[in-house]
């Protein structure tokens, strides 16, 4: 037990110490930190300010009353008589554009927009919008008026798993898709480092030494302990990153105030990620016992690599039919099932037989492989400069001696 | 209690019989050399005696018993292949790795200091092992192979990459542990360094054992296999001698196992110009015995010892 924590250490901190480590760790929320900055720089630096006008020859823009909830823009909207007039306050720069409610407008509800060079923005589209609609539902009571204005907002509740999905929520729904990056991010960084920690140590013959001073099982044990706490680690920063740029940007974005802890879906998540990084794991310990050079296994892993990713391949998939047989074939299937119950998650209910088989799979087939790739480290951890072929990795399997 | 009791091990490869059988054992405060051309079995006897692989048939035996973890932790091996992480610092690799066989941290660093010193390695310690050269990494996987003082220390090519005072070096700390009472296999190619420091060897060919003793009790059994001879003309050629080394003004003939010394002298007799000064029987070195029973094969030599 001691060796096994003696190895775990050794492992977690020529992980975590490690400069391609540090840089991914915090290149990820900082690179998305950035980018949402950059967006906002963009979306903000360009905004012009100037009033939007209109000229409403349907005769219906006549109340002043503003909705309830502040113009996201802020910018003045201003009334014309005549295009004629609103022309020459667009060409003297006076307003950024204007519209035109032709007389009509009730019946066809189209609208004219006028601008010189470049269109209003979206909020500028969305504060007008707002505005026609207060107006054509000034004459309600209050609170007719409000509820009117306030729209649909339709709640679903599922009865299975207690969730309910609605749109003032949709960043619950969108959380479940990030997690799912973040996670995969960790496992399968976490796996490469198993892969090359192990076909690193027998390409520097390093094993010989370690397998005269500690059991096989304390080897790959204590290897895998280290790189699942740095898997964890850097799961933990990615936590704390979301968490504190939640804090800072709940207060500007509405969005994010809606955001609840969803602890079925961590839990689950918890019950999936353990023996999917065991599973990883082990494919990469057979990949490095089996290979001769840290640069074949990377080029095994690769393609291996693709098992685990597949889901994302499924993308379209799953949004528009979550319960698609493919999908459900994905989420049962153990390489992809902890990415398809993830990016499940956000978007309804994943049937719990599926979860529980999918999750017996699973962990039968770590078992399984745990078991394999002892087998084949066993038998090929010396075999310097020779590769292990499938004939043998199948008799090996077939239980002939190993070693 | 022998320290190692090899008994008629045996092991298999696929296709390649890699051991058909071999068996020796090493006593405490001994040096005792596994010897035999390349490919003849001997890291993979080795790795038999540490568990490394399991034999098809035989036994061995540890301390007294099967190799467990706490007799694993009494044993100091430095392999062939030098096996060190080449991308870490050498002082963090060295204690990270006395401290698998159960040295706590402050001894291991302690003791580590007074090897890097003797060793000439105390400024390379925050060196990388890959900027180490060759000889330097060689040291260190010593140094590995001794931190933990093991009571059995198994060296696979010990003098490889050392220069010569290195190499003295390192022969003066065998020396010490034998004195010490610990227990050393090596294996080597270089003769000359098993007939200064081993006591007994085992030489292995083709997976068996060919020779088995004391190295005085060897030497002694093939004298009359070499002969010195000092004169002018050709001594190469003739019929029954492996090799004929010339030093100085010495001619130092190896003869194959059987071969008659005096036929030797009488073909070299009716050499024309051919001027023998001095021709006497010569006790062989270990480097004769070796070339002899492996250019022979192990068929002649149990006809010898039978």
């Amino acid at each position: 037990m001691h060796n096994l924590w003696l190895i775990a250490k050794h492992e977690y901190r020529g992980t975590v110490f490690k400069r391609a480590f540090i840089l991914i760790t915090l290149a990820i929320p900082l690179g998305m930190a950035a980018v949402i900055a950059l967006a906002i720089f963009v979306g903000t630096s360009g905004e012009n300010n100037l009033p939007v006008g209109y000229v409403d020859k349907a005769d219906i823009l006549n109340v002043t009353w503003q909705p309830p909830s502040p113009m996201p823009t802020g910018i003045e909207i201003r009334a014309f008589p005549d295009e004629e007039v609103a022309l020459a306050a667009l060409e003297g720069k006076e307003i950024q554009a204007f519209f035109v409610l032709p007389s009509d407008y009730p019946s066809t509800l189209q609208t004219d927009l006028y601008y010189l060079e470049e269109p209003p923005s979206n909020d500028v589209w969305r504060d007008f919008d707002n505005f026609v609609r207060a107006n054509l539902v000034a004459t309600y009571p209050d609170e007719i008026r409000n509820r009117l204005l306030e729209g649909p907002n339709i709640t679903v509740h599922d009865i299975v798993s207690k969730r309910e999905f609605s749109e003032s929520s949709i960043i619950n729904v969108i959380l479940p898709f990030v997690a799912t990056f973040f996670f995969f991010i960790a496992t399968m960084s976490a796996s490469g480092y198993m892969l090359r920690v192990v076909a690193d140590e027998k390409e520097s013959r390093t094993m010989e030494i370690m397998i005269t001073s500690v059991t096989p099982g304390q080897l790959i044990g204590g290897k895998t302990a280290g790189l699942l706490a740095a898997a964890l680690t850097q799961l933990a920063i990615y936590i704390i990153a979301a968490i504190v740029g939640l804090i800072v940007a709940a207060p500007h974005v509405e969005e994010l105030q809606q955001v609840t802890v969803p602890w079925a879906y961590l839990g689950v998540m918890a019950l999936f990620f353990f023996p999917a990084y065991g599973l990883i794991a082990a494919v990469m310990v057979a990949i490095g016992a089996a290979v001769t050079k840290v640069q074949e296994g990377q080029q095994v892993a690769g393609i291996l690599n693709l098992f685990f990713m597949a889901p994302l391949f499924l993308l379209t998939v799953i949004f528009e039919n979550p319960a698609a047989p493919v999908v459900v074939f994905f989420t049962l299937f153990p390489t992809t099932s902890f990415m398809t119950i993830s990016l499940r998650w956000g978007l309804g209910t994943v049937p719990l037989w599926q979860i529980g088989v999918s999750w017996i799979l699973l962990v039968a087939t770590t078992v399984f492989l745990v078991w394999a790739a002892a087998r084949i480290f066993r038998a090929g951890m010396l075999r310097y400069g020779q590769p292990l072929n499938l004939k043998l990795v199948l008799s090996l399997l077939k239980g002939r001696r190993w070693r | 209690m022998h320290t190692i009791e090899v008994s008629h091990v045996a092991k298999r490869f696929g296709e390649t019989q890699a051991v058909v059988d071999v068996s020796f054992d090493v006593e405490r405060g001994e040096i005792f050399g596994l010897l035999g051309p390349n490919g003849a079995g001997k890291t993979t006897t080795i790795r038999l005696m540490l568990d490394i692989f399991r034999p098809d048939a035989g036994t061995v035996s540890i301390f007294g018993g099967q190799l467990d973890l706490a007799k694993k932790r009494r044993i100091g091996y430095m392999p062939e292949d030098r096996g060190l992480y080449k991308d870490l610092k050498l002082e963090p690799t060295l204690i990270y790795l006395a401290t698998l066989k159960g040295l706590d941290e402050k001894t291991a660093r302690s003791r580590l200091g007074e090897w890097l010193e003797r060793f000439d390695l105390a400024e390379h310690r925050q060196k990388k092992v890959q900027e180490l050269s060759s000889g330097m990494q060689q040291k260190a996987q010593i140094i590995t192979t001794l931190l933990h003082d093991p009571d059995l220390i198994v060296a696979d090519e010990p003098f490889s990459a050392l220069d010569p005072v290195n190499t003295r070096l390192v022969k003066q700390i065998l020396e010490e542990q034998r004195q010490a009472g610990k227990s050393i296999l090596m294996s080597t190619h270089q003769m000359y360094q098993v007939e200064a420091l081993c006591d007994r060897i085992v030489l292995i060919d083709e997976g068996r054992v060919v020779l088995y003793g004391a190295v005085d009790e060897i030497k002694r059994s093939f004298a009359g296999n070499a002969v010195v001879i000092e004169g002018q003309g050709d001594f190469t050629h003739i019929p029954g001698v492996l090799e004929t080394r010339k030093h100085n003004d010495t001619y130092h003939l190896a003869l194959q196992v059987g071969t008659d010394p005096q036929a030797v002298f009488r073909t070299l007799a009716a050499r024309e110009n051919v001027k023998i000064e001095r021709f006497e029987l010569a006790e062989p070195s270990l480097d004769d015995i070796f070339v002899n029973m492996v250019q022979n094969g192990a068929a002649k030599l149990e006809a010898r010892h039978a």
